[in-house]
């Protein structure tokens, strides 16, 4: 109680000046980003929609007019278990002109039968295996090599569909016609399965269902989703495809930008995916993820920053925009821990609780506020609500160290090339050719 | 002609009270003709002709005919199993005669204890002949030969001469049945497969494209580029000019197996339908009727050896009991059994009523079996059941009808003295010749009947004994 009294003594004690002072890291870096841009950008984008209506539902029309073939194709090892039910929902699609093309790389377990007994009985329509593995990127280049669409949607296995996803996430290219990829919505389905699980739906709602249209509006949304994505199949032809992962969804992704393409999310494509239910394999997860911003934004795309004839300053700005946010702020933070302990080093008792406050208080008000933008809430809001607390040493804490760790990781021992993720046959060339 | 001391006139040839007949591509006697001789020797230099009297005597419905001892002269080597294991001896030389002379005695005195009773139907028929021939040749097992004219591959001449080449699958679904009675017992020898529409053995396995079922199609390897991940077929990275590989994403060469490249798999591309697949589909093609089957549909069946059990070697001497269970399930039937319990409680009431007058009836179809050795199990059955159909029609509602075997049935005339008893089964004797004649190609079935008043004196089983007595008699 002691505490508590001192506490609001020494909050009410401080002014406007010493707020900023102490919490200067969070005022210019994080609530002008993440709130003010997104909001700012959230209503514009709800107001713009209005008069887009129109266009959009012409769009749709269009599509279903012409009606063009799309492949969807869904590379994976051992996944046979989910592509029965992946099958089962593909064929629930308001939009069905499609091939189903399964790419088994070198599964070591039941899912050739599965695989062959589905096909046989008209389940998928192509089934390609590969004997021995050889990565997901050449599974999905296998898939492409073989797909008849226009259009080549890319899915992972373990994910469900919304009935009109397919048909949503194909409306934007009759929307604009320099769109070269579409990434869907992807929302988390096992957000019930432990509380790693439900931080990380919150987490996907800011930063996919709501951060991706903000992003999206800006020109600088950076990374299609392996789960769902929509992809124009000359444009994938024109690349050869996927390059060697981990971090491929986000490599194919700046590529089409650099082809000249637009690319757009689409929030009313709801796909549902499981998420890591044990902090332990979402480290695993997300230190792979980090790694590729070191591995593709510095290293492989680096000529992003220089002017050259694929120069664009959407690219630019995009690519600034990550490094700065995720990296440079990332190692920031930890001055801004530095200048904590050094200038307020008496009053970090008071500091730390109240740093905590802030950020919980700018949870709540992101998630009220945002709430409305997303497509759908696939819960109350008071389901999430008494989570929200825990976000701050979620995002501030948890997943900071674990960027951290992956970046330090991979810029100082690429340990992205010893990732088992990808056979060691292909990482070494990989890193032999600095890909 | 005269061997010494052995006499061969007009083809015919005596020795120790034994009369041979000796058969050549120019005799004219008829195969009826042999009631009197006690073997035969056959002149082998024209295999088909050989072939072709073997097969006459051998199927012949009656024992004196088809237990007959033959021998043949002048073999040559053959590959027809018929030929070579359904004589009784090689001979060089007519002078032989008196070596062979005690095979016939054997044969002959073995047929004196066989057994001859009516057999209850076709397979059993069938399989009791087998079983004479065997026990007079002292056979214990019958044997698979690879035959190409026999349409499934593969023939057991002491059965499979009493078939067409193209119904061998039958002589199978005997031996089913004969395992079944316990007459037989298999030892596997090989498996086939059949076609699901002719039973033909003979199929053509093809790699098809699942899509169209094509087999014109063409396989390559799909190659994996390791450093850009690039995967396609090998002509993607052919280089037409110096034949190089060349990866059509990133243009490296490709250098070494194992270390740059793989080849995880193989692609077919159907040319009939552009279709590209990894997994043929497998179909065989029947060459008998050319349907194209998928090769889970095909049949399959083992192929054995069959050993003669205890009951199958005493059923020889001894005949033997069938459940002949497809007869009596024929609707519009009812049993044996039945049949003479019902006589029995009509004896009971004519005792009662002597005014009422009831006949009983046997109608066989003494060559039938000609036609079921053609026509096959399933289409036997269809043809009792549509001859039950019809006799139905032609008798009244409360008389009933009983199957001995498939070639004899029984009748119970409610209400019918002999003159109308004989009057119904003239009629429909008639009846039956006509409909087999009209539905087979012209078979001429022989059709005996009788027909007698049931009375009171004797016992209603003794009185179906005098009748059939009375009919073959």
């Amino acid at each position: 109680m002691r505490f508590i009294d001192e506490f609001y003594n020494y909050a009410t004690s401080v002014d406007a000046a010493k707020l900023f002072r102490m919490f200067w890291f969070f005022f210019i870096f994080e609530f002008f980003r993440f709130f003010l841009i997104e909001i700012t950008t959230l209503i514009l984008w709800k107001f713009t929609s209005f008069f887009r209506k129109t266009r959009i539902a012409d769009a749709r029309l269009t599509l279903l007019e012409k009606q063009p073939f799309v492949s969807v194709i869904v590379p994976g090892k051992n996944e046979g278990k989910h592509i029965y039910k992946l099958a089962n929902s593909l064929k629930e699609q308001t939009y069905q002109n499609f091939e189903l093309i399964i790419i088994d790389d070198g599964s070591d377990d039941q899912t050739p039968e599965i695989c062959r007994s589905l096909k046989k009985s008209g389940f998928i329509d192509a089934y390609y295996r590969n004997e021995v593995r050889g990565g997901k990127a050449s599974a999905a280049n296998l898939g492409l090599r073989y797909s008849r669409g226009m259009y080549v949607i890319h899915l992972d296995a373990d994910c469900s569909y919304d009935r009109d996803a397919i048909e949503n996430i194909l409306v934007p290219f009759y929307y604009d016609l320099n769109i070269g990829a579409i990434g869907g919505n992807v929302q988390v389905r096992n957000y019930k399965e432990s509380l790693c699980a439900t931080l990380q739906a919150i987490e996907y709602m800011d930063t996919i269902s709501v951060g991706r249209i903000a992003s999206s509006e800006l020109g600088i949304y950076r990374v299609i989703s392996g789960a769902f994505g929509a992809f124009k199949k000359e444009a994938l032809d024109r690349l050869g495809g996927w390059d060697i992962g981990p971090g491929l969804d986000g490599d194919i992704t700046v590529k089409i930008r650099k082809l000249g393409y637009k690319i757009h999310f689409e929030p009313s494509a709801v796909c549902q995916t499981s998420v890591p239910n044990t902090f332990k394999k979402l480290v695993k997860q997300r230190l792979r993820w980090d790694k590729s911003l070191i591995r593709f934004r510095l290293r492989k795309h680096r000529d992003v920053f220089f002017p050259n004839d694929s120069f664009r300053w959407s690219n630019f700005i995009s690519f600034i925009e990550n490094i700065t946010y995720n990296l440079i702020l990332n190692v920031k933070w930890y001055f801004y821990i530095a200048d904590m302990c050094i200038n307020f080093g008496s009053q970090l008792f008071f500091i730390i609780p109240l740093n905590i406050l802030l950020y919980t208080a700018n949870n709540i008000l992101k998630f009220l506020v945002f709430s409305p933008f997303r497509d759908r809430k696939n819960e109350s809001i008071s389901y999430f609500m008494i989570y929200l607390p825990l976000m701050v040493f979620y995002f501030g804490y948890f997943l900071r160290i674990v960027r951290t760790t992956a970046y330090v990781q991979e810029l100082f021992f690429k340990t992205s090339y010893k990732d088992t993720w990808n056979p060691a046959k292909s990482s070494a060339h990989a890193k032999a050719l600095k890909l | 002609m005269k061997f010494d001391k052995i006499e061969i006139i007009d083809n015919k040839i005596e020795y120790e009270n034994l009369l041979f007949y000796s058969f050549d591509s120019g005799s004219s006697l008829k195969i009826e003709h042999l009631m009197g001789y006690d073997a035969i020797i056959i002149d082998a230099r024209d295999n088909d002709f050989a072939r072709y009297i073997i097969k006459k005597i051998r199927t012949h419905y009656n024992p004196e005919f088809y237990l007959k001892p033959i021998f043949l002269i002048n073999y040559k080597e053959s590959k027809d199993p018929f030929l070579n294991y359904l004589h009784d001896g090689l001979v060089y030389s007519y002078d032989q005669i008196k070596d062979i002379a005690e095979v016939v005695k054997q044969i002959f005195f073995k047929t004196t204890q066989l057994d001859y009773q009516l057999i209850p139907s076709f397979e059993a028929q069938t399989m009791k002949k087998v079983l004479n021939y065997m026990y007079t040749r002292e056979l214990r097992t019958l044997k698979p030969y690879v035959d190409l004219n026999s349409i499934i591959g593969y023939t057991f001449p002491e059965i499979s001469v009493h078939f067409d080449d193209a119904e061998e699958a039958q002589v199978l679904e005997i031996f089913d049945w004969a395992e079944r009675e316990g007459l037989i017992w298999p030892d596997f020898h090989e498996r086939i497969y059949l076609c699901n529409q002719c039973s033909s053995g003979f199929l053509s396995y093809r790699e098809v494209c699942p899509h169209c079922n094509s087999s014109n199609s063409k396989s390559e390897d799909l190659v994996h580029h390791f450093p850009c991940a690039f995967i396609g077929p090998i002509s993607d990275f052919k280089n037409p000019i110096d034949n190089t590989l060349t990866c059509p994403k990133c243009n490296k060469g490709l250098r070494h197996i194992g270390v740059d490249y793989d080849k995880p798999s193989i692609i077919h591309h159907c040319n009939s339908c552009d279709n590209n697949f990894q997994d043929f589909f497998v179909k065989a093609k029947c060459i008998s009727c050319t349907q194209d089957i998928e090769v889970q549909y095909l049949i399959p069946k083992s192929i054995n050896v069959y050993k003669l059990t205890k009951k199958g070697r005493a059923a020889a001497t001894n005949g033997f009991l069938s459940s002949g269970q497809e007869i009596e399930d024929i609707f519009g039937t009812i049993n044996m059994a039945t049949f003479k319990i019902m006589l029995h409680y009509e004896l009971e009431r004519i005792k009662a009523n002597p005014s009422q007058k009831t006949s009983i009836a046997i109608i066989n179809m003494e060559n039938i079996f000609e036609l079921y050795n053609k026509i096959g199990k399933k289409a036997e059955k269809k043809l009792l059941e549509d001859l039950v159909h019809m006799i139905r029609e032609n008798i009244n509602a409360a008389d009933f009808i009983a199957f001995e075997n498939s070639s004899t049935l029984y009748l119970g005339l409610m209400n019918a003295d002999t003159m109308r008893a004989e009057q119904q089964l003239m009629h429909l004797s008639i009846l039956i010749e006509k409909v087999i004649k009209t539905n087979f190609n012209g078979f001429d079935v022989k059709v005996l009947h009788k027909g007698k008043i049931l009375h009171t004196h004797s016992k209603a089983e003794m009185q179906l004994q005098e009748i059939t007595k009375d009919l073959f008699d």
